[in-house]
């Protein structure tokens, strides 16, 4: 069954659901989920060992 | 999308993340102890490789593949990043409890730098996902916060990991700090448990546990995926974070020689080392 058709029948099954919309909450989570990941994984770069000697040598 | 295409799709996703996990226990040991000259650096662009495209396949799944939900419709595609995100805190906060036995059972720096790293990491995923989860919750109950069990006992657990991270901030002894905060970190443990069954438990807000046989297979597949990656990003971050516990350990301890005490011994002997 083509990805379009598959949609389509499972949409014709339960519709689009009882709540419309709330595009918005979905990205604003996501775009959460991200930024944290990111800033942690910058964390972790700034704190790295050998970080300190690495700067005074600069 | 054929049957063959999930499983294989599943199947790799797996596959890709259980490798990482192994591939980061074996750094621990042969790349994260300070002074190590191994060069991690094509396994770990590797993980990272791994992760990132894991995490761009799953969250498209996520947002465009999957039909909606009959009920919640589009909204509830906030699932595959809140709960792989709480998994991800579960599970951190339980190799947390798991070091933090281990270590009044067996003093080791590694151990308690571990300890330090799991807390961080798991408050870190474990955070998010509480935001992400009000965020769901006001279009789907109306409020982004009711004090509902799941949701009270998860935020009553990670401000006590916030009060074990700022115990380890206070006390300057390492000797000290490690074995009170294991003591906190088996306390705050206490309430994992409570988290995970709240929703059995109690009549809750929260809906229960998703799993393959309560929700459309497609569904199944995107938030196997999304937790996959984000399973390579917690022992990515898990392995960076331990690397730095451990040299800070050891910038502490002051004696190189002290470091790797992870021979079987009397805690007393840790108080000369220390001193």
């Amino acid at each position: 069954m083509s990805t379009a058709l598959h949609t389509y029948t499972l949409l014709a099954q339960v519709g689009s659901g009882r709540i419309q919309g709330g595009w918005e909450y979905i990205w604003t989570a996501f775009l959460i989920a991200w930024a944290s990941l990111s800033l942690y994984s910058l964390s972790l770069w700034l704190r790295r060992p050998g970080k300190a000697v690495n700067d005074s040598k600069e | 999308m054929s049957d063959v295409m999930k499983t294989v799709l599943q199947v790799l996703s797996a596959a890709a993340a259980l490798t990482s996990v192994f591939l980061g226990a074996w750094l621990g040991r042969k790349w994260a102890p300070p002074g190590s000259r191994y060069n991690a650096r094509p396994v770990l662009l590797g993980m990272t490789a791994a992760a990132l495209g894991l995490l761009a396949l799953g969250n498209y799944l996520g947002l465009v593949w999957t039909p909606p939900e009959r009920e919640m419709g589009d909204v509830y595609r906030i699932i595959y990043v809140h709960v792989p995100a709480m998994w991800m805190a579960m599970l951190a906060l339980t190799v947390n409890f798991a070091c933090c036995v281990g270590y009044l059972l067996q003093s080791s720096w590694k151990t308690d730098a571990l300890a330090e790293s799991t807390a961080e990491v798991g408050l870190l995923f474990g955070g998010y996902g509480l935001v992400l989860g009000a965020i769901w919750g006001k279009p789907t109950w109306g409020t982004y916060w009711d004090w509902d069990p799941r949701l009270t006992a998860m935020a009553i657990m990670l401000v006590t990991y916030v009060a074990y991270m700022a115990l380890r901030r206070f006390v300057e002894d390492p000797e000290k700090r490690a074995v009170w905060s294991s003591v906190v970190g088996i306390i705050s443990f206490v309430n994992l448990p409570i988290v995970w069954f709240s929703v059995k438990w109690w009549r809750s807000l929260h809906q229960v546990q998703s799993t393959p046989k309560t929700v459309d297979p497609d569904m199944t597949l995107a938030l196997r995926v999304n937790a996959w990656a984000t399973l390579i990003l917690l022992t990515l971050f898990l392995l960076h974070r331990y690397r730095i516990a451990l040299a800070t350990r050891e910038a502490e301890v002051a004696l190189p020689e002290a470091l790797p005490t992870d021979v079987p011994g009397p805690r007393d002997n840790h108080a000369s080392e220390v001193a």
